[in-house]
């Protein structure tokens, strides 16, 4: 039985559930970074990590924290993971970190973090709220990702920053700048609707 | 004879060229969610005005001295997020207490303000540019009217496009986001606007 | 558990609630901050060097202490430049720092004995857009001044053919061009700081 709620809360943000395609939630900080596959990869594990640790700090608080400072005791933790994944960054992966720039801190304020404790894991126990966080980070992560491998591949002819297209190769300069992450994020939303979700009703 | 890096410029930039929503995609949540509708977006756009154009100066302040004197420039997440869920609040109250009018029109939207990406987003940009007290006065202002501008936009044209036919799949965010790209690329237009010596 | 309506659940609990989590949070960050500070900096350091090596066109091992040990070698520190002893003869390295689209673009240049032909370039620090700007710093950027003197013009990315035209940025129209003023300047710069003039 625990089992497979357990397996239920991590397949569910993975596919009908997914907090991008679906929910459309906290696109704003990582798809700036989108236009490389290296730092999306970073970006969306540190917003992984973040979801994860503080549903499982907030669901093991769940029934200390006075309702009416909940909000702030929230951005509190989540805040307190994020300037961890900055200063880690900082520390052990110099380059990485002055690319992200202010990028890094906007996870805090991504809607994904903060809507996974109000809706779960304030009703869950820590474990479970745990595999929840995870599991929304990695249904999020592998959407950008896949923006991302659009995005680099056709902008750039590269991927992970090698050329993999040869030079007869034309850069679509557009989806490397800004207007390119909308027509991704909208083309990847219209397919996923028309196929995978068409059959889910 | 050395350049600088000039004010209104940036300002300008931080409206038109580098608008903090469709270049850097702060402010994603709300603009999806709230540009159905003309008249809301417009007082969320207004209240992003104000908070923007106020808490970037007033993280300046902070970061300048508090945080540096005292080695904390590490804490400046935490340090941001409290000044602006405060001064949202503050004003939140001090607007329903003395003006019925404006609360009705800005102050139920500011609550939505402190988890805007585009308010954080541009007291971290202004620290890690390093700019100056005015440059950051100037840039959370220009950054706020190209955000209200922008939201303006979409829900003008989200009105007219409640008639139109769309693909269902396309339907909703879907079709918002195919216009926030076509937007980005007009805004992107304005880059030849402001001529450098 | 059915909470009561005294003075302690409703005023006192949430104070001291609040008061701990924050203690504790700083408490943490604060304690990973210190233990990572000496690697930071070092990074930072080895950073400058790297970008000093660079400049100077010296071949050395992309780690640390590789970079430490290239750099006590070959460079010495005068007043305001930096002299590198390879194997291809003497260079000079000199700082500069102009404005950016964004923020300041801060670079090491590095001069031939000539004090106008570049042997080599590098970024120290920019703040420019991810992915466009951002994209000064990617090698085939930086190594097309190499064995050229300055004025130099921009052409269209992949274009550059004369001795003194470099590739702009697609999509960085503006950052190039601040770019081409900054290292433009450099020259007279050398002049002035080696030389004196």
């Amino acid at each position: 039985m625990a089992k497979k709620l357990m397996k239920k809360t991590f397949m569910e943000p993975l596919g009908k559930n997914n907090p991008v395609f679906v929910q459309i939630l906290g696109i704003c900080s990582t798809l700036a970074v989108t236009n490389k596959l290296q730092n999306t990869m970073v970006m969306t594990l540190g917003v992984m990590f973040t979801t994860a640790l503080s549903s499982w700090t907030i669901s093991l608080l769940r029934n200390h924290i006075p309702s009416r400072i909940r909000m702030m005791v929230e951005t509190m933790v989540i805040a307190t993971y994020v300037i961890i994944v900055d200063i880690v960054l900082k520390a052990y992966y110099p380059e990485m970190w002055k690319q992200l720039g202010p990028y890094v801190g906007l996870i805090i304020t991504n809607c994904i973090v903060m809507g996974r404790i109000e809706a779960f894991a304030l009703q869950n126990k820590p474990m479970l709220s745990l595999v929840d966080g995870l599991a929304s980070g990695l249904g999020y992560a592998y959407v950008l990702l896949v923006i991302a491998f659009v995005r680099e591949l056709l902008g750039t002819g590269s991927l992970w920053g090698y050329r993999i297209l040869g030079s007869w190769w034309t850069n679509w300069s557009i989806m490397i700048m800004p207007p390119g992450g909308f027509f991704v994020l909208a083309i990847f939303i219209w397919v996923i609707r028309e196929t995978i979700m068409k059959e889910a009703k | 004879m050395n350049e600088s890096i000039m004010p209104f410029a940036i300002f300008f930039a931080s409206i038109f060229t580098g608008n903090i929503l469709l270049t850097n995609y702060l402010g994603m949540c709300s603009f999806l969610s709230v540009s159905k509708e003309l008249k809301t977006s417009l007082g969320l756009g207004a209240a992003v005005i104000f908070v923007m154009a106020t808490t970037t100066p007033l993280n300046w302040l902070v970061y300048r001295y508090l945080l540096i004197p005292f080695g904390l420039d590490y804490l400046r997440f935490i340090a941001f997020i409290i000044v602006i869920a405060a001064f949202v609040q503050l004003t939140e109250m001090v607007i329903e207490r003395y003006s019925e009018p404006l609360y009705q029109s800005l102050g139920i939207f500011l609550p939505l303000i402190t988890v805007n990406c585009a308010i954080l987003g541009a007291s971290l940009f202004m620290v890690i540019r390093e700019y100056t007290l005015f440059t950051s006065f100037l840039f959370g202002l220009g950054s706020g009217i190209g955000w209200f501008i922008a939201i303006i936009a979409m829900a003008g044209i989200r009105q007219k496009l409640k008639n139109a036919k769309v693909p269902p799949g396309l339907e909703g965010p879907g079709i918002t986001l195919v216009i926030a790209g076509f937007m980005a690329m007009a805004f992107m237009g304005f880059s030849g606007m402001i001529a450098l010596s | 558990m059915k909470k009561k309506d005294t003075f302690y659940h409703k005023r006192l609990y949430p104070l001291v609630f609040m008061v701990s989590t924050t203690v504790f949070c700083i408490l943490v960050t604060s304690g990973l901050y210190l233990t990572t500070l000496d690697k930071a900096e070092a990074n930072e350091l080895s950073f400058t060097r790297r970008a000093i090596l660079d400049a100077g066109g010296l071949q050395y091992e992309n780690t640390t202490a590789g970079i430490e040990k290239t750099y006590t070698d070959s460079i010495e520190v005068e007043k305001g430049y930096y002299i590198a002893n390879g194997t291809e003869g003497k260079r000079f390295i000199i700082p500069v720092q102009g404005p950016g689209l964004w923020g300041t673009i801060a670079i090491m240049v590095g001069f031939e004995e000539d004090l106008k032909t570049f042997a080599g370039l590098a970024i120290v620090s920019q703040n420019e857009t991810p992915g466009l700007g951002a994209r000064i710093e990617e090698p085939w950027f930086t190594a097309q001044f190499k064995g050229k003197q300055p004025p130099f013009t921009l052409v269209e990315e992949g274009t550059s053919a004369l001795a003194n035209e470099v590739d702009a940025i697609t999509g960085a129209t503006r950052t190039s061009e601040y770019f081409r003023n900054l290292v433009n300047r450099s020259a007279a710069d050398a002049q002035r700081i080696i030389r004196g003039e």
